[in-house]
């Protein structure tokens, strides 16, 4: 019995000892967070107003590093030089912004599993839909961070892949899959992003594609202008049938603007006024 | 500026240029060497070893120029007497007829020497004869930042055949 007794203090003095600690360390935290100016309620007779002017007087020194300055050559749209080593070792640079055309950078990892489709779209690069002027890249981190046995693994062959960690500084990658599409004729980055599948890159890639061709290059006579002739015609009456637009329709044989532009309250503004000008 | 080094060459290369340092792979008893490309346009996956496949794609302001380690046998040889890669071209050196392919309106020159007990070949084409002027001191600018060290010690000997 004695025995018990004598156990149960000891338990109830270690459980004791623990409590104090634990409040030791609560206490310590809400000291810390207060002289942080974080805390809440006042663990002192302080006025809030005299505490938070005597941290100003003694700032809390607070681990902050700022990184590397980017050269002063180089801002969020340029497109420096890639530079690094092959998964087979041997060494690649690529210049997107020297290369007249448009380069896709497709920074992909090893590791990251919404990579692995990229890597298997790419190797069959034919089915990509990338124009043949639109040049694939695909930069991985350099071998500090990758192994290049395992980049070779997913690697196709004759796919252009750099290893360079520098690159994801250069371009400011936040994460894998991502993507920059460089026009080398102005040598700036005209586009990046994230996507999930490759598709949503070749449509972003055919529309820079579209916005870098001249809208007036070319003489009338070697622009593609279209259908002309009775074959435009034959193609404007196919469209509007298949709109339900007959021959006959009153919609094609307009009375006034209300038949155009609707009621006068409906209008856009300048509508009106390029209505009444034009008439 | 962008560095590349691989195969005992390193190449600081200036801008506008991009590069690739390579072995071929072999496929026999033949033993490549080190090879090296620099052009100032889209260099395509495969390129030879003097710039077939890749100097119909130059433009007038574009240059294309191949480093190409011969094997160990064939340094002492008259071809390649000559110590030091020339880092110091002029116009004149750039001829029409100079093309490992005529392609019109392109001139090229092409030097052999040993450096670091390596002996190389350097080709470099210019896409436009007529406006060497102003290509010339670019690829002089490429060559001041190329270095050549002894042989990697991991390469094996064996039969050479480029």
């Amino acid at each position: 019995m004695v025995a018990l007794v004598v156990v149960v203090v000891l338990v109830v003095l270690l459980l004791a000892v623990l409590v104090a600690g634990l409040l030791r360390s609560h206490a310590d935290i809400l000291k810390a967070l207060h002289d942080l100016g974080v805390g809440v309620g006042e663990p002192t007779d302080t006025p809030d107003h005299d505490h938070q002017a005597a941290a100003a007087a003694h700032p809390v020194p607070v681990p902050f590093t700022m990184g590397p300055q980017l050269p002063p050559e180089r801002d969020s749209s340029s497109a420096p030089t890639i530079a690094g080593v092959t998964p087979d070792g041997d060494a690649l640079a690529v210049a997107p912004a020297g290369s007249g055309g448009l380069t896709l950078l497709s920074f992909l990892s090893t590791g990251c599993s919404s990579c692995a489709g990229f890597w298997e779209s790419y190797r069959d690069q034919r089915k990509l839909g990338l124009s043949p002027g639109t040049r694939l890249v695909v930069v991985t981190k350099g071998p500090d961070r990758e192994i290049p046995a395992e980049v070779a693994g997913l690697a196709a062959p004759g796919l252009a892949v750099v290893m360079s960690s520098d690159a994801w500084t250069d371009y400011e990658v936040p994460g894998s899959p991502f993507f920059v599409l460089v026009d080398g004729a102005t040598g700036r980055r005209i586009g990046e992003g994230v996507a999930n599948h490759f598709r949503q890159v070749a449509e972003l890639v055919r529309r820079a594609e579209v916005d870098a061709t001249p809208f007036a290059a070319g003489t009338r006579d070697d622009r593609d202008v279209g259908l002309d002739g009775p074959a435009r015609e034959s193609a404007n009456d196919r469209e509007l049938m298949e709109a339900g637009i007959l021959p006959g329709d009153p919609s094609l044989y307009p009375t006034s603007l209300e038949d155009l532009y609707g009621p006068p309250d409906a209008r856009m503004p300048s509508a009106t006024r390029h209505v009444t000008s034009a008439g | 500026m962008a560095t590349l080094q691989a195969h005992g060459i390193a190449a600081g290369l200036p801008g506008g240029f991009e590069g690739r340092i390579f072995k071929r792979l072999g496929t026999g008893p033949e033993m490549p060497f080190a090879v090296a490309h620099f052009a100032t346009f889209a260099l395509p996956d495969e390129v030879g070893d003097f710039g077939g496949g890749a100097v119909t794609l130059m433009g007038n302001n574009d240059i294309f120029a191949s480093l190409f380690e011969y094997g160990p046998g064939s340094a002492g040889a008259q071809l390649f007497a000559r110590q030091g890669m020339p880092r110091d071209l002029s116009t004149t050196q750039f001829l029409p007829y100079v093309l490992r392919r005529g392609l019109t309106g392109q001139s090229g020159t092409q030097w052999f020497f040993t450096e670091a007990g390596r002996p190389f070949t350097l080709y470099v084409v210019l896409g436009s004869h007529a406006r060497r002027a102003a290509l010339v001191p670019r690829v002089n600018g490429l060559l001041a930042g190329l270095t050549i060290h002894p042989a990697p010690q991991s390469v094996p000997v064996g039969v050479p055949w480029n």
